[in-house]
């Protein structure tokens, strides 16, 4: 702004302030990057709620810490969508008109997800989808970036664990009747048959089932080397106990549904030598990951969880989408579309294919009250998503 | 648009009130399961838009003849029973029919169903305020309905019953015709309201048409004034808009619907408008005056 | 196979005659029905929980869980349902639905949403009868039940006080006429219903070592439709249609292999015997 000789010109004066009145367009061009973000704060899945809701903190502190986005801070806008659809979809409403977010972080299931995929690609606005499975959510737009897995690579992953590593020749599974629970199993007997293994039985139950012993029962007195159960951390628990209880000594093996330290807290005992499918690898050495354990402890005062180091990337994603390609919504997108080689704490994304990622899948296991790795699936026939 | 939203929700809500009034309310049978025909009606709209090509406008007739009919059978068995074994009966059919919901591929099972199109008006579909029109519409649909029968016959002979079941028996009134129309027409409208709400939202799955939804909508009415029209609409708009209106109350909401409940029918059972209410007693004295 | 379905099928039952037992008996004295009772059989979780954890006994826990069942139940007649009595039964029923909504939340944002485990170490062992495995934690299950049970049993038959809370329960107002005094029969019918509701609360919590905020919720409705099915304001034939249910619930998932979802059955059944038998199977 200053001549040669130190002293400001009208001229610059004037041009100074048009380029400053041209940056102010849009309107909150100098403020914060708001970036909207939704989970179950509230109701049966209030714990993965809050797990989501911290971890998402702890990302934006970071990033904000770390000097902001190009000098600009980030904000998150966090609504409760309940797991409720009506509520999803109200939030969804209030996130593209009354707070005029330039993206949107999913940090919910696949319910909320599902119906609010179609509103936000409707406004243009990019979505980074942190751990919901249901296949459709993708599906709602070109800019809907899922860093989670999809029910069927995980089931596949499962399978692979079990036969092959686990040697398990006849499974039992134990189905939980949801949209994840059903893809998932499927997935996993489909794998397994073609690994040679012989499926027993499935048996499919509610969410929120406590009483296995009528479906454990059935099973107790036969020759089966492993039970695979789809759950979450509720009734992954309850197979766990009603299992030992029973005297059953048949391998557990489930999936992110229990990669929670509730898993642990509530099973007890049983859960020692239980494996499942993740994303999240606690033994990891890089310190991006030890230092986000490390930090999740001390904000929320237990161990980190799937969904919050998912909760985590999502953000992270995001963010280097408004780095690489500004704050305007179809930039975001086309700078996540052509993402390459991410390397996210829930393991590296090489590029996004119709909104899915091609990542090796984490087995993980509960040694002496720990959780601890086991294994890493990485076959790429077993980890390609199925998109065309 | 986000005003348009949730301006549609309470539309909806507003529908839903005011069949449940016309179960509840004008004829006095206990209801607890009016979600299950919301959702009847909104899984009729859903499968045939989406699986079988039909447009909007024949679903939503056929989405609110199902859910009539269904409450007509559910009528039909009310016959034998009342008050509070009609309200456990009701809770069972909800419960029954959200596991059938669940339970069969033919419902989507635990998917659900999406892809759900909206509305189309001369080859343009039609957009969010055109919608919300549509939704205002039902709701007037609703109170016309519910005013021609108060005043009807039928309406009378529903008013009987409400006051003295036993009276209205010796009385000759039919009450088992009554009973089912009153039920049939009180779940028609929720059905009507579950095909705007499939509509709506595109993508509906059994969560969404449990017990819980059955007591907030009572709720609804309840808070409005029970066995009143404006009641019912008043109580939807206001327990409707609320969470909007007091998001830092969020946490507390469950809670603060079960405390109003108690504290209602403790010291105020005609709710905000109902015939007895304080609000209501003094706009109609404001009015005399 | 069968009897160790059997064997399921009755442990399952039996906590679901204990919880369901305070409803009929709160409906025989005042044909209202509590479904806010289910927030007394969580909170006599939560209670025996906390209680189990400052005292470490098993026994003084489930005391304490009864104790504090007990204080919410008549704090609830005395506050909500005696006020109401005059007012048609919707009244009570939406009062009821409110309470048990609102303590639901309280629970949770007192003690959070997420489950505690609740960790008992059993001193008794599985026991194999025939070839039968009854696991110690359903050991322990059956034997409170029947214990509970048959004090309850002795109660209500061989005390004067027994008698009179059945002659309430038949006809409030010929008891009054008799010069009973009917609130407070109405009280005791209460503390005993909720006294067996915290148990069973408890119970539950030790069983499956998860207590959370919406624990009552599945039996609250399984219990209405329990004691339409048992018969409204019958004792034996709650117990009758609680262990009804939960062998029924146990033999779809155990022998038919046709997963309607199970807490469907008990509704199902219900209707069925309305349709059938309006009075219940043990009602008058």
């Amino acid at each position: 702004m200053l001549t040669a000789e130190g002293e400001p010109t009208m001229k610059r004066f004037i041009v100074a302030g048009l380029m400053l009145v041209a940056t102010a367009v849009p309107a909150a061009a100098q403020g914060p990057i708001k970036i909207g973000f939704f989970a179950p704060l509230t109701g049966f899945a209030a714990a993965d709620g809050a797990s989501a809701k911290h971890s998402a903190e702890i990302a934006v502190e970071e990033i904000n810490g770390a000097g902001g986005i190009k000098g600009r801070k980030i904000e998150l806008v966090v609504y409760d969508d309940r797991h409720d659809s009506k509520e999803a979809v109200a939030v969804a409403s209030k996130l593209i008109e009354k707070d005029q977010v330039v993206g949107v972080v999913s940090g919910s299931y696949s319910m909320p997800s599902r119906v609010t995929a179609p509103i936000f690609a409707k406004a243009g606005l990019p979505v980074t989808v942190a751990y919901a499975v249901h296949p459709d959510v993708t599906k709602a737009g070109p800019c809907v970036f899922r860093n989670g897995f999809l029910g069927q690579v995980e089931g596949a992953a499962g399978a692979e664990s079990a036969v092959k590593l686990q040697k398990a020749r006849r499974i039992a599974v134990l189905t939980v009747d949801n949209d994840f629970g059903r893809v998932a199993s499927a997935a996993f007997i489909e794998r397994a048959k073609k690994l040679g293994a012989e499926i027993h039985s499935e048996q499919v139950y509610k969410l929120g089932e406590k009483e296995f012993g009528p479906y454990l029962t059935k099973i107790k007195d036969e020759p089966i080397d492993l039970i695979y159960h789809t759950s979450y951390y509720n009734e992954g628990s309850q197979i766990a106990r009603k299992a030992r209880e029973l005297g059953i000594k048949a391998a557990l093996e489930g999936t992110e549904g229990i990669d929670s330290p509730k898993f642990l807290e509530l099973a007890g005992p049983a859960a020692e030598g239980v494996t499942f499918t993740t994303n999240l690898n606690r033994d990891d050495p890089r310190p991006e990951v030890q230092n986000f354990l490390k930090r999740y402890q001390a904000k929320a005062g237990t161990g980190a969880d799937m969904v919050g180091a998912s909760a985590y990337d999502a953000v992270r994603i995001l963010a280097r989408g408004l780095e690489t390609g500004g704050t305007d919504p179809k930039a975001i997108c086309a700078a996540l579309t052509g993402l390459k080689d991410y390397h996210g704490i829930t393991g590296k994304i090489t590029r996004f294919v119709k909104g899915e990622v091609t990542k090796p899948v984490q087995i993980q296991i509960v040694k002496d009250g720990k959780v601890r790795s086991f294994a890493v699936i990485d076959n790429p026939e077993v980890i390609t998503p199925p998109v065309q | 648009m986000y005003l348009l939203t949730v301006a549609t929700l309470v539309a909806i809500y507003a529908i839903l009130t005011l069949g449940l009034n016309t179960v509840t309310g004008l004829a006095g049978q206990i209801s607890l399961g009016h979600a299950a025909f919301f959702g009847v009606g909104a899984y009729t709209t859903a499968i045939l838009t989406v699986r079988h090509g039909w447009s909007f406008w024949p679903a939503l007739l056929a989405a609110v003849a199902a859910s009539a009919a269904v409450g007509a059978l559910v009528g039909a068995a009310a016959i034998r029973v009342r008050d509070d074994f009609l309200a456990i009966t009701t809770m069972g059919v909800n419960f029954v029919l959200v596991s059938v919901f669940l339970y069969f591929p033919f419902f989507g099972g635990a998917l659900g169903i999406g892809g759900i199109p909206g509305p189309r008006l001369l080859g343009q579909e039609v957009a969010k305020p055109g919608f919300l029109a549509l939704t205002i519409g039902g709701v007037v649909l609703a109170l016309a309905v519910n005013l021609w029968l108060g005043r009807s016959w039928a309406g009378l002979a529903l008013q009987a019953l409400r006051e003295d079941e036993d009276a209205a028996r010796a009385a000759a009134v039919d009450v088992r015709k009554f009973k089912i129309l009153a039920f049939t027409i009180g779940t028609g409208l929720a059905g009507l309201a579950g095909a705007f709400y499939a509509s709506f939202l595109t993508f509906i799955s059994a969560g969404d048409f449990g017990f819980p939804f059955s007591i907030t909508v009572l709720c609804m009415l309840v808070f409005g004034g029970i066995g009143t029209n404006r009641g019912a609409v008043a109580g939807a708009i206001v327990l409707g808009a609320a969470p909007e209106l007091f998001r830092f109350l969020a946490d507390y909401r469950m809670l603060t619907y079960g405390a109003l409940l108690v504290l209602l029918v403790r010291f105020q059972p005609a709710g905000l408008l109902g015939d007895d209410s304080a609000i209501w007693r003094r706009l109609r004295g404001a009015r005399a005056a | 196979m069968i009897v160790q379905q059997l064997v399921n099928g009755l442990t399952v039952g039996s906590l679901y005659a204990l919880m369901a037992l305070g409803l009929t008996m709160v409906y025989g004295v005042l044909r209202v029905l509590h479904v806010a009772h289910a927030a007394v059989f969580t909170l006599g979780a939560y209670g025996g929980l906390w209680t189990f954890t400052l005292t470490g006994s098993f026994w003084l826990a489930l005391l304490g869980a009864m104790a504090v069942a007990v204080a919410a139940g008549l704090a609830m007649e005395r506050w909500v349902y005696w006020p109401l009595l005059a007012k048609p039964t919707v009244a009570t029923l939406i009062a009821s639905i409110g309470v048990f909504v609102g303590l639901e939340e309280v629970y949770r944002l007192v003690a959070g949403p997420e489950p505690h485990a609740f960790r008992v170490t059993l001193r008794i062992n599985d026991v194999r009868i025939a070839g039968v495995l009854v696991t110690a934690p359903q050991v322990l299950v059956i034997a409170v039940t029947v214990a509970l049970l048959a004090a309850l049993w002795l109660f209500l038959t061989r005390t004067s006080l027994g008698l009179a809370l059945r002659a309430v329960s038949q006809d409030r107002e010929i008891a009054a006429a008799c010069a009973m005094n009917v609130r407070r029969i109405v009280s005791l019918n209460f503390a005993l219903g909720s006294a067996l509701a915290g148990a069973a609360g408890m119970l539950v919590g030790v069983y499956y070592n998860s207590v959370s905020p919406t624990m009552g919720d599945v039996t609250a409705y399984k219990g209405l439709a329990i004691i339409v099915l048992g018969g409204l304001g019958s004792v034996p034939g709650t117990v009758v249609g609680a262990l009804l249910i939960g062998i029924l619930e146990t033999a779809f998932i155990g022998f038919v292999e046709f997963p309607f979802p199970r807490d469907a059955w008990a509704f199902l059944a219900m209707i069925v015997v309305f349709l059938l038998r309006p009075q219940g199977l043990l009602g008058r």
